[in-house]
């Protein structure tokens, strides 16, 4: 992987530094075998960097976040926080806050006692008035003041969540870990929280882990974006560098709804062809003979190119229509405009914007 | 399909069920409700009504308050010991190790078996003379007590054999409380830096807590009605360990005043209902608090 972007780096050790990590679990896993969940992950994290780990159901995104957080013992590989070596520190040492998915709220307990809950460790010897306060400046924060007194089991998803972040930050750790922690609210709600956790890590000048598998959650609140699959990362980079440049058809696959379009292609002078002699694009002098072309739909134009499609399925997604297609024997998705006419069955011919291509050499 | 059946076959179905309440529950309770008015005896001439006398001689009853001040104490620290103990092992036995299923069924042994013949066993074990525990004890240079016969001590032989045969009940009911509790509240804990103390008390004390109660609640109104053991161990007329059930053994089958005994038997019957009501509001309490979950 590359050295951190973030200039700070060069200054101070970065916030979070993981090299080679690597996890396994099940049966033969202390011999080495093992299902893998994670492997040999390398991430660097900035100062009041806001790092989202995007990655489907099973790609080893809470594995890392709980290493992370020393609840798991990787089984290779160095983790480093703030320079230090984290291997030996047990969880309540590494002074990270972990927001789990099912929230994990003590539930018998006053939304009041979960938050003043991580300040009355006897090490940190607040006074009682220093925990009132951080619980009123952390409710105020969570526009949860009119729930303190509540029991944290008679709360909503989304009240429980909100609870579940103030817990974490009312210590102001060197470091948030958050994992999924909008999945399970109600659309509206996860829109709502996405803006002002956003803001509040901005705020607060803490780095952040976020982990998710909403594409729109990553872009929307990532500084930098990796990509993990099957326990290694694909790719990481700005939210525009790996939608507007995958580096990679895995990594292009993992972003973007309706998918990017792929295509496994031979380069004939100018002109991009499939193995079974559809022509898709007009293709660079310098590029490679074999390779693997991909389009993002909305790079699509709905004539004046060389083959003809076929409408399958039309969508309506509000501002635009999704046409479901086939371009020769080729899936095709391209994203049309609201006032596009094109039905099922109708014949069309795409034009890939070729400044928007990407394409990756094939051997 | 039909919801609502035919009066026939209504009654046919609820019918046996009825008919069996009423002669094992409505009719005796009725009947002994009669008898308490009554001087009626087990042997003898046809009763005569005596008013409230019974009650009256129940209050005035020595007996029946040293009885009724043993139930309560026996209750307390019977159903208290087992459940600190049983709580102890179920923490003890929480994590994952080898050999835990034979631990764990061995432990459950002492509640599968007939409290009358463990009674009759440990009063072998506990002999004065002879008995399995004096003799190592006597070995040991420690003494031998007289665990059956001495008056201070043989309430408290009860209270043991009673602790060593419950304990594994509370154990259980912990043991399913400790393993309802999620993993990652404890994760949470670990990462809020909370010592071991507080981890328990706030976190796994309040989370069994609701279960345990429950447990105490079935082991009360069981420990309430001690009898088997008394019988076993000292017989049902001996001043240091009568309960209130011995005590009711006595008066009906030993003296055969069934009249006053049925008077007992009402005034018992009181107690246990108030329990069984605590019992009734706090499960319906438990399942409330489930359904907001």
């Amino acid at each position: 992987m590359s050295a951190p972007e973030n200039r700070e780096a060069f200054v101070r050790p970065p916030a979070l530094e993981l090299r080679g990590v690597t996890k396994r679990f099940g049966a033969g896993a202390s011999a080495g075998r093992g299902a893998r969940a994670l492997d040999g992950v390398d991430l660097v994290l900035g100062e009041r960097e806001f790092l989202v780990v995007l990655g489907p159901t099973g790609a080893g995104k809470t594995t890392l976040l709980r290493t992370i957080a020393g609840l798991e013992t990787p089984d290779a590989g160095s983790v480093a926080l703030h320079g230090r070596d984290a291997r030996a520190l047990a969880p309540a040492d590494r002074d990270v806050a972990l927001v789990f998915q099912n929230f994990s709220l003590y539930p018998s307990a006053t939304v009041r006692e979960n938050l003043a809950f991580p300040l009355a460790a006897p090490a940190r010897r607040l006074s009682r008035a220093e925990i009132d306060e951080r619980v009123a400046w952390a409710a105020k924060l969570l526009h949860v003041e009119r729930l303190l007194d509540r029991p944290a089991k008679k709360l909503s998803g989304g009240e429980m969540q909100r609870v579940a972040i103030g817990r974490a930050i009312v210590r102001r750790p060197k470091l948030f870990l958050m994992d999924e922690p909008l999945t399970n609210l109600d659309a509206k709600l996860r829109e709502e929280l996405r803006v002002e956790l956003r803001e509040l890590a901005r705020e607060l000048e803490t780095p952040v882990v976020w982990v998710t598998h909403d594409q729109a959650e990553a872009l929307t609140m990532a500084d930098r974006v990796a990509l993990l699959v099957d326990g290694r990362i694909v790719q990481t980079g700005t939210p525009e560098d790996v939608y507007a440049r995958p580096n990679s058809p895995l990594a292009a696959r993992e972003l973007g709804t309706p998918p990017m379009n792929l295509f496994d292609v031979e380069r004939k002078d100018e002109r991009w062809i499939t193995a079974d002699g559809v022509e898709l694009a007009r293709a660079d002098a310098g590029a490679p003979e074999r390779a693997t072309i991909g389009v993002r739909p909305e790079h699509v134009l709905l004539d004046g190119g060389p083959s003809d499609a076929v409408v399958h399925v039309v969508e309506d997604w509000g501002p635009s229509r999704v046409l479901f297609a086939h371009v020769g024997a080729h899936a095709l998705h391209v994203l049309a405009p609201r006032d596009c006419a094109l039905r099922a069955g109708d014949r069309f011919r795409p034009t890939f914007d070729v400044r928007r291509v990407v394409v990756w050499p094939r051997a | 399909m039909r919801t609502e059946g035919g009066g026939a076959l209504r009654w046919a179905l609820v019918g046996p069920t009825l008919l069996l309440l009423v002669a094992f529950n409505v009719f005796p309770l009725a009947y002994n409700v009669f008898l308490s008015f009554t001087n009626a005896e087990l042997v003898g001439e046809g009763a005569r009504s005596v008013g409230g006398a019974n009650y009256a001689r129940v209050f005035d009853d020595p007996l029946f308050a040293a009885a009724l001040r043993r139930t309560a104490l026996f209750v307390v620290v019977a159903v208290g010991v087992e459940l600190v103990i049983g709580f102890g092992l179920a923490l003890a036995l929480k994590r994952d190790f080898r050999g835990k299923a034979f631990v764990l069924t061995t432990l459950l042994v002492p509640m599968m078996l007939s409290p009358a013949v463990m009674g009759l066993y440990w009063s072998l074990i506990l002999n004065g003379n002879y008995g399995l525990l004096n003799q190592v004890l006597a070995g040991l240079g420690l003494g031998e007590p007289q665990w059956l016969t001495d008056r201070d001590l043989k309430f408290w032989s009860i209270v043991l054999v009673d602790v060593w045969m419950w304990t594994p009940f509370m154990m259980l009911i912990a043991l399913a409380g400790l393993s309802s509790i999620p993993p990652s509240i404890y994760e949470a804990a670990a990462i809020d830096r909370a010592g071991a103390w507080t981890t328990f008390r706030r976190i796994t004390l309040p989370l069994c807590a609701p279960l345990l109660g429950l447990a105490v609640l079935l082991r009360a109104t069981d420990a309430l009605k001690q009898f088997d053991l008394v019988m076993a161990i000292t017989g049902p007329n001996d001043g240091g360990t009568q309960t209130l059930s011995a005590l009711l053994y006595q008066i009906v089958f030993r003296d055969g005043k069934v009249g006053l005994g049925s008077a007992y038997a009402i005034l018992v019957l009181v107690v246990v209902m108030a329990l069984a009501t605590v019992f009734t509001r706090y499960v319906d309490r438990l399942r409330g608090a489930e359904a907001v979950r």
